[in-house]
Order: C-alpha cells, then structure tokens, then sequence
C-alpha cells in the first residue's frame, strides 16, 4: 500500500489513532483525532501528549504510555473505569455543554525506530449509553420478578433463594435461622363468602399487616403460595420466633376484617415456627418442614394460634405464652 | 530440571510483593480508595495439573485475564479470581447496584484494565530488577469454564508458576491466582535471570 493510501485510509477510519515517538512526542495522528480534540496535526507535531492535554500527566493514560514507553507493556483503558481520559467531543455541541466522548483507549508499544507507541480511542459514548440503558431494564425486571403482583412482598422464587442464602449463611456463622410459616384461616369460605376480589384485598392487608410488624432489617417475608406466608428471621432463636410469631398473629387480629363463616367471625391466621443451627449436613428444606408441621399442628388445634416444632420430640407444641 | 531452589523462590516471591504492591497503589489511585494487594505463596505445578490442583470445584465461577509476555522468556500471564467475591468486589469499584453476573456480562474491559495494571506492574517490576526488557502484548478476558479450560492443552508439559494473591478492600478480602504459563525453555531461562539477579544481590 502506497503512503497516500495509507494517510487516506488512516484519515477515514472511525477511531482516534495517535503516534508517539521515543521520547513521547507525538509523530502523527489522525483526522478523527482532529475533528473531536480540535487540533490539527500541524499545531501538536513534536510535542508530548502529556503537554498537549496536562490532565493525563499523573493518570491513568500518563502511566499506560510510560509503561508504554519505558517497559514495552500495553494497557487498555476501560471507560467503566477512566470514562474520560482525554477532552475528546463528539460534536462541537458537546464541548460546548462540556460533555466528553467515553473512551476506551489501547496503548500498545510499537517497535519502529522513529515511533515507539500507538494509541487506539474508541468512541464508547453510545453502547455505554444503551448499556445503562439495559441495566436499568434488568433491574427493573429483576425486581419485578421476585415481587408477587398482588400483595407486593417477596414471591416464592424470592422466598427460595432467601433460604438458600440465609440457611448457608447460618450454617456458616453457626448461627440461628427461624422460619415462621403464616396461613390464612378458613380462606376458602372468605372467598367463597365474599368473592374473589374480596379475597385479594383481604391477602393485600394481611401482607400489609405482617411486613409493617417485621422492623428488623434482615427479616424477610414472602406470600408462599395461595393464602399462604412464609417469613424467614436470620440469628433468631426459637423463643424470640415465637415471640415474633404472637406478634404478628395480633398483628393480623387487630386489622378487625370481619370473616362471618369463620368460628371467631373475624380474619385470622394460624402461626407454625421452626428455628435450628443447622449443622454442615442439614438441607434446607428440613427447616421448611418442620415449619409446615407445626402450621398443621396449630390448624388441628383450633388455629388462630402459633406453634413451634419441639426437635427433642420431633412434635409441635405451641409456642409458650410470654 | 523443573524445580525451584528455596533461594529462587524467595527471591520469586518478593519480586512479585514488588509488583503487586505498585499495582495496589496504581488501583488504589484509580479507584480513590485503599486496595491492599500481597502475594504470600508461591507454587510450582505442571500445567496439565493446574486444573486438578487449582480449579477444582470453584471453576465455574470464575473470571481470568490474559496477558502475552516475550522477552529473555515468553509467558502467558493469566489473573484468575475463582470466585465470586472477585466479581463482587469488582462490582464494588465499578458499580455498586449491579450483580456480579451483571459485571462479568458488561465489564469485560474494566476485568481486563484490572487485571492489567496488577499483570503489568508484575511484570514491570521484574523488568527493573532483573534490568531486562519484556514486550507486553494487549490483555483478554474470559469468563467462561469452557473458554478458559481451552487455555490448558490436557498433554501440557509446560511450566506454570502459581502464586496465591489477596486482594482486600473494604474491609472485604479475596483470594485470586496469578499463572505464569512458561515453556521448559522460558522456565530455565526466568532461573537464570534469577541467579543472575541472585548473584548481584550477594555481590552488592
């Protein structure tokens, strides 16, 4: 390829490409360097970019090229991490609003006896965009897909990673988890009573009831399914679970929804608690069973009431008054 | 042939502390906060057991730069950080409301400026002490088990240097691995420079 194919190619291309000499001086760079720091060649031929744009000096960029330079090493410039390294501007709009081009930039030694260091910039200003554009998207989305639509608290999918998570963090610490699983009673017969849409309002004020009663910040709840909650409570043993537990059923008494096929005539709901330091061979599961059993145990004992599995006698007892 | 003197790799493991420690100042400046770096172990394996010894379970969750190095003796430099802490104290630096999955997906430049600037300023730092030249060629990054696996051929009879590095920020601390891939030629040549770089010091 001939010399002015070659000026003529380089001037086309869609990236910054400057020339530094041994000393750091600038040989050469391209018509793309021109149009967006606004300088021509001619007016920064024979200087160092560290003269031409001070602010690199104890940078980033100003240690690629020495290393450049000095040790023969490339370097990449990541615009996560330098956004903008240079005052490069996509349109002379931007330097006016004082918006710089994002830059990802590759220093790489040349080996040439006249130039010893090529530098690349690209103009990252839109993927970044349309990056943060999807990060916002997925996030979003991530929300949304462990929240459950009608009540708003954490759904089943939530719940089960939060188990995984804190069952693992609890087997690790050494530490107590406490599983309190929350059933709406005679909810069939409210529904049937009242109609769905009822019903829906009533699980909207029962979820309502139980997250605005859980102050601590690690507390976690999740409609389990149907009428169905599940709250996970990281370091807290069986006698605080079952404190919080008594706390919770008042919580959902005082709402005072009025539920006249059910015996006490008002919304209510039974409490089974389970807590354990699981031990490294203990699944997670385990904890949800033994929840599940004294919810069943508190239904057959005339529900509105909470229980706790007892693992000295594999039974559910209820939880002792105080 | 294939082994390293206690002196040798005494003398290996500070040179790296060298070169760590100027890369946790360039981090540190970058990222405006104290990032503590130290190299305190350093191994001599096979390449075709770096899967087995090394990887082992924690292999799927991992995210490794590449470097090229040619000079007295040519190297792959690879930067692995196996689990997902890595990830996660990446994500500190860059972006605190991402997922580490989020950072591996679209920081794959800020993973290899990191592993960059710790590659480099290890290597820099052997270049000054053993007064020698290396040429560095531009980093690549993978996160993938399968993409990374095709780096290590299963018949390789080449030399790997591992050396353990911690990375600590925030009161947060990870461990990663440093692989230094080298030919038995490149090996016998790194131990000559450093008995000659042995011998200066004993000298001076």
């Amino acid at each position: 390829m001939d010399l002015e194919l070659a000026r003529q190619v380089l001037d086309h291309l869609r990236v910054g490409l400057i020339l530094l000499d041994w000393e750091g001086r600038v040989i050469s760079w391209n018509d793309w360097m021109h149009r967006h720091s606004s300088l021509e060649l001619p007016a920064v031929k024979g200087q160092r970019l560290t003269e031409i744009f001070p602010e690199i000096q104890d940078d980033r960029l100003g240690w690629g090229i020495e290393e450049a330079l000095r040790y023969r090493l490339s370097s990449v410039l990541a615009p996560a991490l330098n956004p903008t390294p240079l005052p490069l501007y996509r349109k002379p709009i931007d330097r006016a609003r004082n918006e710089r081009m994002q830059q990802l930039i590759y220093v790489t030694p040349i080996h040439h006896s006249n130039c010893a260091c090529l530098i690349q910039i690209y103009d990252l200003t839109a993927p970044r965009r349309r990056e943060r554009r999807l990060r916002a998207q997925s996030s979003r989305l991530m929300r949304v897909s462990y929240q459950d639509p009608l009540t708003g608290v954490g759904n089943r999918r939530r719940f089960d990673q939060d188990l995984s998570q804190l069952f693992r963090q609890a087997k690790e610490g050494g530490r107590p988890l406490a599983l309190l699983m929350i059933d709406v009673d005679h909810f069939k017969s409210y529904n049937d009573y009242f109609g769905h849409p009822a019903g829906d309002s009533c699980l909207i004020q029962v979820a309502h009831a139980l997250q605005e009663d859980l102050r601590r910040e690690g507390d976690r709840l999740a409609r389990y399914g149907g009428e169905e909650f599940a709250v996970l409570l990281p370091d807290t043993d069986p006698k605080d679970a079952c404190a919080i537990a008594e706390r919770l059923r008042l919580a959902v008494a005082r709402l005072a929804l009025p539920h006249p096929p059910a015996p006490t005539g008002w919304v209510t709901v039974s409490i089974g608690v389970a807590a354990m330091i699981p031990d490294p061979n203990t699944l997670d599961y385990l904890l949800v069973a033994q929840a599940d059993l004294a919810l069943y145990s508190a239904k057959e004992a005339g529900r509105n009431r909470c229980f706790r599995y007892d693992p000295g006698s594999s039974r559910a007892a209820p939880c002792p008054a105080g | 042939m294939g082994e390293l003197s206690e002196l040798q790799r005494d003398a290996l493991g500070e040179l790296f502390n060298l070169g760590v420690g100027r890369a946790a100042r360039s981090l540190s400046q970058m990222v405006q906060d104290e990032i503590l770096l130290s190299a305190p172990a350093i191994d001599l394996v096979r390449a075709n057991e770096v899967i087995k010894t090394l990887l082992g379970t924690e292999f799927k969750e991992l995210s490794l730069v590449t470097m090229d190095f040619e000079g007295p003796f040519a190297s792959k430099a690879i930067l692995l950080f196996p689990e997902r802490n890595a990830l996660l104290i990446v994500s500190n630096l860059l972006a605190p409301d991402l997922t580490p999955e989020e950072v591996s997906e679209f920081e794959q430049e800020a993973m290899c400026e990191i592993g960059n600037v710790i590659l480099n300023a290890c290597m820099s730092a052997l270049a000054d002490e053993f007064g020698v030249e290396f040429r560095g060629g531009l980093p690549e990054h993978y996160f993938s088990d399968s993409q990374a696996l095709q780096l290590f051929v299963s018949d390789d009879q080449r030399m790997v240097l591992l050396l353990r590095i911690h990375l600590s920020m925030d009161q947060q601390r990870i461990h990663g691995q440093l692989i230094l891939l080298l030919s038995i030629d490149s090996f016998q040549a790194l131990c000559t420079q450093l008995d000659a770089y042995l011998a200066r010091l004993s000298v001076g």
